[in-house]
């Protein structure tokens, strides 16, 4: 019912989107028509309520778990938190299109509110357009064999329409979802995608102004409003990058903060191709001399966006992407998107061709449109190396059939020299911008931020130990962009502060470049001394496998044993200090308390996460997943994850050996409370825990604490025929609840028959406190024995033997790269207070024009 | 100023052809073992295939090395060394990427990619056969 509702809405949606598009198109046409252009307004308002009521049924479904919706069964269960029932509303495929719609409408509203008459109409026409795309994209019905978007209101026969069972039975509920992938369980889920979202959606906004521009020839006039618009879109999708670089960091375990993965490219060259459509506007800003390249980056900010959401969500990556893609049968429509937009676009711009007035092509070399230009082509360019990189499924088959992604050297070897020019260029830019220069004055302006920058960088080569060339020069343009536009800051603060968002802006973006290299070129694994000499051992060929073979690959993973601190580092020890469950947070969570130990004597905790992904486990397999753990500082992270646990590989040897059909759930639960016992008939415990330890130590198991205190020989007439050797152990016992305590001294020996050694070691039992003690083996070398208790429940298995394996990195400096974005952002938040009051002024001065 | 323009237009084409070469170098195409043995130099293969459950796998902490079996598309099997701790998802995965290289009848991988059984293409018939991934 509430589905046929929603279905219903999405297609009156698109059909008043369309409705909108018309009307908006014959009041843009000729001379304005305030009247038409009313109703277009009222169409595209309409249309904005109607996507908002969808996501509201949507969300309904959601939260009152209505599972015949595929949507709801596929994205949520009903054991979810709330949060991220919320969050399911955007997880999927068709839920994303519908916040990225509902964004969308917002900008247009906020468009038609703020944009002045002679650019409001045909820029909402645009908006329109891509709102028209959008929604399509959603409306699931087929004309003959043509689908056309996919409805987040399937129900699951829908959905699935040869499934046999569901072709039996239509009207299935399932009794609970599939839920949400357990990677997405994070808070950064709640923030990451809206902010991402609505980066997109206003990214809408310069490639509808030069849409717009191109149409009505105001080629000089858009530039204007459009500023402020995208600077906004600009520290949007920054904001969203980092939210998302910063998550993958801190919660998954891809290793860090950036992997050129696809997605992350699906994010970052919109914004390199808004930033260079940014610079390409200001240059033309307040000039009669209007630039083809503000308008046709401006115009590329969007097929980007449109080009990004065709490799991410068509399924044409699935061989290359950690993120799972689903192609939902969208294939042609997403390339007809693409096409449609990157066509009519185009189309335009070359329609126009002709008639864009001619740049005169006089600038000088060291004038400011110059410099600011090619800033904005090297930013373009580096788009166009990540989007080359990211096609390779597409674009490789030019050279190979089957192609696989690029290593990620392709992207840091190509974007690493562009990133130099750019730092260079964004001082040079900001001398040019605010002053008039020849070589030679500009040289002589430089000098002293090439002084300190040079100093700066030549102490952090000898400092850091650096002696790559390459890197050499990154380290000096790093810091030559922070010198050169703190200078820049503190000549323009005296006079117009309002005016340094742009030198900030650069200062981030240098302060950036040097964290990157920092905290990826300069990361270590943090070893103990056993696995270096190993590595070491394998680097020199040393290492033979048994079959003969050289090993080949070092390792970057070490083993802790509970309450034995390793050395990992020349001033630095780690110590596994426990494994609490944590069933709260996930049924089955492990958390991990790994204690780290400075030379001097400071400490600190770390607590890794190991946890059972409960959506593709099964009863007799668990699939396990692990949250890493950073421990910022000023200077460098420590991050951290569990590779392994005895805790981990018990739980899969018991189900490897002891397969039971069960719910998963309750078995990882059970798992996590009392590890291997089992009850026989008589409800007696009937699990035997072993456990070692030397003489004069104490162990206590469940609240008894036994005491090894000395070995005592055995006499013959004790011991069976043919021993080898016998010998007792004097054990004292305590009951932790009472204080009564026993002596016990069980009897080990190892008996030879048939040329066989076997051992010999009769239980010793306690009637009284229900156990019996078994003395079952002897280390003589190191005075260790082990005891076998059974009766006891097995506490106490935790902590014997217990060990996890650590992975952990150092990486330098990622404070930067965090500080430089912060930077960037405070930057791009000045400048678009800036640009902001400029339109206003300009808008007021042209209403007083009209008025008077 | 036609020389900028010129001096332009040869820098925007030297980049273009020497990106387009550069790419072409870096990436390789999927292959099977048989192929991968031609190439025991490069340690950037990719070979495509299927684990055989039926043959022993699992992490030595000895060797530090996590083995398994792997067929290849074509049907034949090599050993596969990694060294890392078995990856999350490895048992589920439908399908495999291994990247590493071919050395004396062995697999040596830097990296294992896998491929998950969707649950969204559960019917699979109306749907590409471009799979979803997980890793």
């Amino acid at each position: 019912m509430i589905g046929q509702i929603g279905k219903i809405l999405i297609i009156s949606a698109f059909v008043i989107s369309l409705a909108a598009l018309f009307t908006y198109y014959k009041a843009a046409k000729n001379q304005l028509n305030l009247k038409l252009e009313k109703n277009a307004h009222r169409l595209f308002a309409l249309m904005g309520l109607m996507v908002v009521a969808v996501s509201g049924l949507l969300i309904y479904l959601i939260f009152t778990h209505q599972f015949q919706y595929y949507y709801v069964y596929d994205h949520t269960s009903l054991n979810l938190q709330k949060r991220y029932l919320m969050a399911a509303f955007y997880s999927g495929q068709t839920g994303s299109f519908l916040l990225w719609i509902m964004w969308t409408a917002l900008i247009g509203w906020a468009l038609i509110k703020w944009t002045d008459d002679e650019f409001r109409a045909p820029v909402m026409l645009f908006v329109t357009l891509i709102e028209v795309f959008l929604l399509s994209m959603l409306l699931g019905f087929s004309i003959g064999p043509v689908h056309i978007g996919a409805s987040p209101f399937r129900t699951l026969s829908e959905a699935m329409p040869n499934a046999p069972f569901l072709k039996a039975h239509p009207d299935f509920v399932p009794a609970d979802g599939n839920g949400l992938n357990d990677l997405l369980k994070s808070p950064w889920i709640l923030i990451h995608p809206p902010i991402l979202f609505f980066g997109f959606a206003m990214m809408t906004v310069p490639f509808s102004y030069a849409m717009a521009a191109l149409w009505k020839r105001k080629y000089t006039e858009w530039i204007k409003p459009v500023l402020p618009w995208t600077i906004g879109a600009n520290l949007c999708l920054i904001t969203a990058i980092f939210l998302g670089g910063y998550w993958a960091y801190v919660t998954l375990s891809f290793g860090g903060y950036w992997a050129w993965d696809p997605v992350e490219n699906a994010s970052f060259v919109p914004w390199l191709v808004g930033v260079a459509a940014l610079h390409a506007m200001l240059v033309q800003r307040g000039k009669d001399k209007p630039k083809k390249t503000s308008i046709l980056f401006s115009l590329f900010t969007f097929i980007a966006v449109a080009y990004e959401s065709f490799l991410t969500r068509s399924g044409v990556l699935g061989d290359s992407s950690v993120h799972s893609f689903v192609d939902l049968g969208l294939y042609d429509q997403l390339v007809f998107f693409l096409l449609a937009v990157t066509l009519v676009a185009l189309g335009m711009f070359f329609y126009r061709w002709k008639d864009l007035p001619k740049s005169d092509g006089t600038s000088r070399l060291l004038s400011r449109d110059f410099v600011v230009f090619t800033g904005a082509m090297v930013i373009f360019l580096s788009g166009l190396v990540i989007i080359l990189g990211t096609s390779s499924p597409v674009i490789g088959k030019l050279f190979v059939s089957h192609p696989t992604p690029p290593p990620k050297s392709f992207y840091n070897n190509w974007t690493m020299p562009l990133a130099i020019a750019i730092a260079i260029l964004s001082v040079i830019g900001q001398y040019v911008w605010w002053k008039k220069y020849d070589a030679e004055s500009l040289s002589e302006a430089l000098l002293g931020p090439l002084v300190i920058s040079s100093i700066l960088a030549i102490a952090t080569i000898i400092l850091g130990n650096i002696h790559d060339i390459a890197y050499m020069i990154y380290v000096f343009a790093g810091y030559f962009g922070v010198v050169g536009n703190a200078f820049i800051i503190i000549r323009l603060y005296k006079k117009q502060p309002k005016l340094i968002g742009g030198a900030i802006t650069h200062i981030g973006f240098a302060v950036m470049l040097i964290g990157i290299l920092a905290s990826s070129a300069y990361q270590t694994n943090l070893l103990d001394p056993e696995t270096r000499a190993y590595n070491n051992a394998v680097k020199h060929g040393k290492v033979v496998n048994k079959d003969g073979t050289t090993v080949m690959k070092q390792v970057n993973f070490f083993q802790l044993d509970k309450g034995q601190p390793k050395k990992i580092d020349k001033n630095l020890t780690a110590t596994f200090v426990n494994m609490k469950m944590d069933n709260a947070a996930r049924p089955g969570q492990q958390k991990y308390t790994i204690k780290f130990q400075y030379k001097n004597g400071k400490t600190f905790l770390m607590y890794p996460v190991v946890y059972p992904m409960l959506t593709t486990s099964t009863a007799n397999k668990i699939n396990w997943s692990v949250s890493p753990q950073v421990k910022a500082g000023l200077f460098h992270d420590i991050y951290l994850y569990v590779g392994g646990s005895s805790y981990v590989q018990n739980i899969n040897d018991e189900l490897k050996n002891n397969p039971k059909v069960e719910n998963v759930t309750e078995r990882v639960k059970n798992a996590g409370q009392n590890e291997s016992s089992t009850q026989d008939n008589n409800g007696k415990k009937s699990d035997i825990v072993s456990f070692k330890f030397h003489r004069g130590q104490s162990k206590t198991i469940d609240g008894y604490t036994f005491t090894f205190t000395k070995f005592k020989k055995a006499s013959d007439s004790e011991l069976p025929d043919s021993s080898v050797i016998g010998v007792h152990a004097l054990i004292n016992i305590k009951e932790d609840s009472t204080g009564a305590t026993k002596s016990i001294s069980p009897l080990f020996a190892v008996v030879q028959k048939k040329g066989k050694k076997l051992s010999y070691s009769p239980p010793v039992a306690l009637n009284d406190w229900n156990f019996a003690v078994q003395f079952s083996n002897v280390k003589p070398m190191s005075d260790e024995i082990q005891l076998s208790v059974s009766g006891l429940k097995n506490t106490a298995q935790n902590d014997q033997d217990a060990w996890v394996v650590v992975v952990a990195e150092r990486k330098p400096f990622v404070s930067l790269v965090w500080a430089g974005i912060f930077i960037l952002m405070i930057g791009f938040s000045i400048s678009i207070l800036r640009r902001w009051a400029d339109d206003k002024r300009r808008t007021e001065r042209m209403k007083a024009a009209k008025s008077s | 100023m036609k020389p900028k323009v010129i001096v332009g237009v040869i820098f925007i084409a030297g980049f273009t052809s020497l990106l387009f070469y550069n790419f072409g170098n870096s990436i390789s195409t999927y292959m099977d073992f048989a192929q991968a043995s031609t190439q025991s130099n490069s340690s950037n293969v990719h070979v495509v295939g299927d684990w055989d459950n039926s043959k022993p796998s699992g992490f030595s902490y000895k060797t530090k090395t996590f083995t398994f079996y792997m067929k290849d598309l074509k049907g034949n099997e090599k050993k596969v060394v990694y060294p890392k701790p078995e990856p999350n998802n490895f048992e589920q995965a439908k399908r495999l990427v291994v990247v590493g290289q071919l050395k004396d009848n062995t697999f040596y991988a830097d990296e294992i990619l896998m491929k998950c059984p969707s649950k969204y293409n559960a019917d699979g018939s109306n749907l590409k056969s471009r799979g979803p991934k997980k890793n």
